[in-house]
């Protein structure tokens, strides 16, 4: 730990001392976290089976079987971006990159959806083997509560973004499912590792975290995303990710960073 | 400028850079989930912006009241609920309180930089079920140009701003003080200077022959109706108008356009129909059978092209110039938190807030593998931008509550994280942003790959 970080430890430990915020306790997130775990290896093994079957149809010149396998893997991962972005951010860029159609899910969308042909192989099989990697090390991956919860913040902040343009899966016109999956994502890592410890510390704070997520839920039910009310969503989506930076300090975390740090 | 070559050859220039911008940078609207037309092109990626000028800077700052209107203008929030979802605001057709030669929407346009105000899509209620788009008009000297609509209809700009909002764009009814700032920002802009232009609107200074011969003709009465001439209606002034509607052989009464920097309005006539102002004096010549010479519509071309002219029509877009803007609209703020005055608190953080979030995607994140390099310094720029999105939202939260001081506190130490570390911040990530050339072709080279692949199947 450098200097500086041990300052601003000190402060936010001093901070806390003197507000007398009553700090979850940590084993309680650490947890969390671990029960966090089996959800992050069920979302990407149902990314990797999807991205299996995909694989499996295109090479059986399947384009409707293809489709649809790839909106099912599509979803796994959508779902898992909470931890994605920042605990595997090398593998998230080759498997989830944007808007380059060089590889990853858009460039085999931009063939399925957009050119409507099957000649994805080589795609297909880079994303089976990247998500394959990335299934094997799930189970010893080291999971932080700072760094789910940095995730979950990051993806709030996220989905309150513009669509307008039609979003990032605008070619097989998938970017509300994202969206969906992402909250559902969001939600459950929220309730899986911070909502009852910070229930204890704080129980309207929590109250207040959980609304918005719901609100969020709500605002997505919409039936296709012209009808998502845009100026909601961010609003909401910034309330959220407002309102998680406060819970941090109560949950004796600190506050959520809103990009992954370069390695 | 001086030299009559010197500003052909900059206009053409100017020209050529907007052309080359249409053929490589188009990024139009895309996918079957989109408000807006598939394919609609709102030109919001070009790197040159027409640069706006305002009256009230050239004697001091703006006011409060300019700067509300520029904010309102820029914002979707205050039309209806097609316009809020698609992100349009008043200022995606008037870039800058200029037009958008490059507009262009599928059902409501016949070509690029008109628009159908009484289309379908926006408000159908206002639908007149006739593809009729006009130009969209440059705003700039907008006080000089009663009567406003194309047809001149209206001969109050509040009225006519009104009925845009509420009738066209089937907008919320706005306050008195929402109105009454869009027509103060409006008529604050100004037109570009012309130092060839002086009093009485006649040429000066370094004139060629070929001017000086188009200033004569402009003058001199039609053959056929001697009681007619170019300057009868374009009355050189000011503003180069007799605030008069005239036919003038293009299907009905129109007012009289403004001539000053024409050279940067096209396309030209009330629907847009025309690209230059050859095509416009062979109208003429054809409609009133001027018998033009070849030489006489070259010289008119250089008058119109003389007196069209003004000074740097375009300033490069970049974090500097979004910067500036969003700090004018931040002294919104400051007059509105202290007086717990949450429509425009919640009207203001709306529209900064969306402004930072477009700019915070003009330094692309890691999964943007168009771009290489600088990926600290991306991290770094946009971190800050997602910071102050957030204070916003915390001002917004506190006035809304009824707590002003903490609002103001909050607001305090937003304006110093955009004083103080923000413009190093993004300056220190220009070279791998969207801001870049290199970067932005890279990026949009890549989106329109995506998109081809769509379009080339069907």
């Amino acid at each position: 730990m450098t200097v500086n970080k041990m300052r601003v430890a000190t402060c936010l430990a001093v901070l806390v001392m003197l507000s007398g915020v009553r700090c979850a306790d940590a084993a309680v997130l650490d947890e969390g976290a671990e029960r966090y775990r089996p959800y992050m290896i069920e979302g990407i093994g149902s990314a990797l089976a999807g991205a299996r079957a995909l694989r499996e149809r295109a090479a059986a010149g399947d384009l409707a079987g293809a489709k649809k396998a790839w909106v099912s893997a599509r979803a796994g991962w959508e779902r898992s971006e909470v931890f994605t972005t920042g605990f595997v951010p090398e593998l998230d860029a080759q498997i989830d990159a944007w808007p380059n159609a060089d590889s990853g899910f858009h460039a085999i969308e931009a063939k399925l959806f957009g050119a409507g042909q099957t000649d994805v192989d080589k795609d297909a099989a880079a994303l089976v083997e990247h998500l394959n990697d990335l299934h094997v090390k799930l189970k010893d991956m080291q999971l932080t509560p700072q760094g789910l919860l940095d995730g979950t913040a990051r993806l709030a902040y996220e989905v309150g973004e513009s669509k307008a343009d039609g979003g990032e899966s605008r070619i097989s016109g998938t970017s509300l499912d994202d969206m969906r999956n992402n909250i559902a994502g969001i939600d459950f890592a929220y309730h899986t590792i911070f909502s009852a410890a910070l229930n204890t510390a704080d129980g309207k704070l929590d109250e207040m975290v959980t609304t918005r997520i719901e609100l969020l839920e709500a605002i997505v039910a919409a039936p296709d995303l012209p009808h998502v009310d845009i100026a909601r969503l961010r609003q909401t989506s910034e309330e959220l990710v407002v309102t998680l930076q406060t819970a941090s300090a109560k949950l004796g975390l600190q506050r959520p960073t809103l990009e992954a740090q370069v390695r | 400028m001086t030299s009559p070559w010197l500003r052909l050859a900059a206009l053409a220039s100017g020209l050529l850079v907007v052309a080359s911008l249409g053929r490589a940078l188009a990024f139009p609207v895309d996918g079957n989930q989109t408000v807006l037309p598939t394919k609609t092109e709102l030109n919001e990626d070009a790197l040159d912006k027409p640069r706006e000028v305002f009256q009230s800077e050239r004697a001091g700052a703006k006011s409060y009241m300019v700067n509300l209107g520029d904010l309102a203008f820029n914002s979707p929030a205050i039309l209806g609920d097609v316009a809020r979802q698609a992100g349009v605001s008043c200022g995606t057709c008037h870039v800058n309180g200029a037009g958008n030669a490059k507009f262009f929407m599928p059902k409501m346009s016949t070509r690029p930089g008109n628009f159908d105000v009484t289309g379908p899509l926006f408000n159908p209620k206002a639908n007149n079920l006739v593809l009729d788009p006009v130009r969209i008009p440059s705003l700039r000297g907008a006080r000089y140009l009663a009567p406003y609509g194309s047809d001149g209809r209206s001969a109050s700009l509040r009225d006519f701003i009104r009925n845009v909002i509420v009738n066209e764009f089937a907008g919320p009814e706005p306050s008195s003080a929402i109105i009454d700032a869009i027509v103060a920002y409006v008529q604050d802009i100004d037109f570009l200077p012309n130092p060839s232009l002086g009093p009485g609107g006649r040429l000066v200074g370094k004139v060629s022959e070929s001017e000086r011969r188009g200033e004569a003709l402009f003058s001199k009465p039609f053959p056929h109706d001697p009681a007619l001439s170019c300057a009868g209606c374009h009355v050189p002034s000011a503003a180069f108008i007799d605030h008069q509607q005239h036919d003038v052989g293009s299907g009905g009464l129109f007012k009289t356009p403004t001539l000053r920097n024409a050279d940067f309005n096209a396309p030209y006539f009330h629907d847009g129909r025309f690209d230059s102002f050859d095509q416009v004096v062979d109208h003429f010549d054809r409609a009133f059978d001027l018998g033009l010479s070849a030489q006489d519509k070259h010289d008119l071309v250089a008058y119109l092209t003389a007196i069209g002219d003004g000074v740097q029509p375009y300033e490069r877009d970049g974090a500097g110039a979004t910067l500036k803007e969003i700090n004018d609209f931040n002294t919104v703020l400051a007059t509105a938190i202290p007086s717990g005055d949450k429509a425009v608190v919640a009207l203001a953080v709306d529209t900064i807030g969306q402004e930072l979030r477009e700019l915070t995607e003009r330094y692309p994140d890691r999964k943007n593998t168009s771009v290489s390099g600088g990926e600290q310094q991306r991290v770094l720029a946009r971190n800050s931008l997602k910071e102050l999105v957030l204070m916003l939202r915390r001002v917004d939260i506190a006035v809304a509550e009824g707590r002003t001081a903490d609002a103001a506190t909050e607001f305090r130490n937003y304006r110093y994280l955009m004083a103080a570390a923000v413009p190093a911040l993004l300056a220190g990530a220009e070279p791998w942003s969207l801001f870049n050339q290199n970067v932005h072709d890279q990026h949009y080279a890549a989106l329109r790959q995506v998109m081809q692949s769509k379009h080339l199947s069907h």
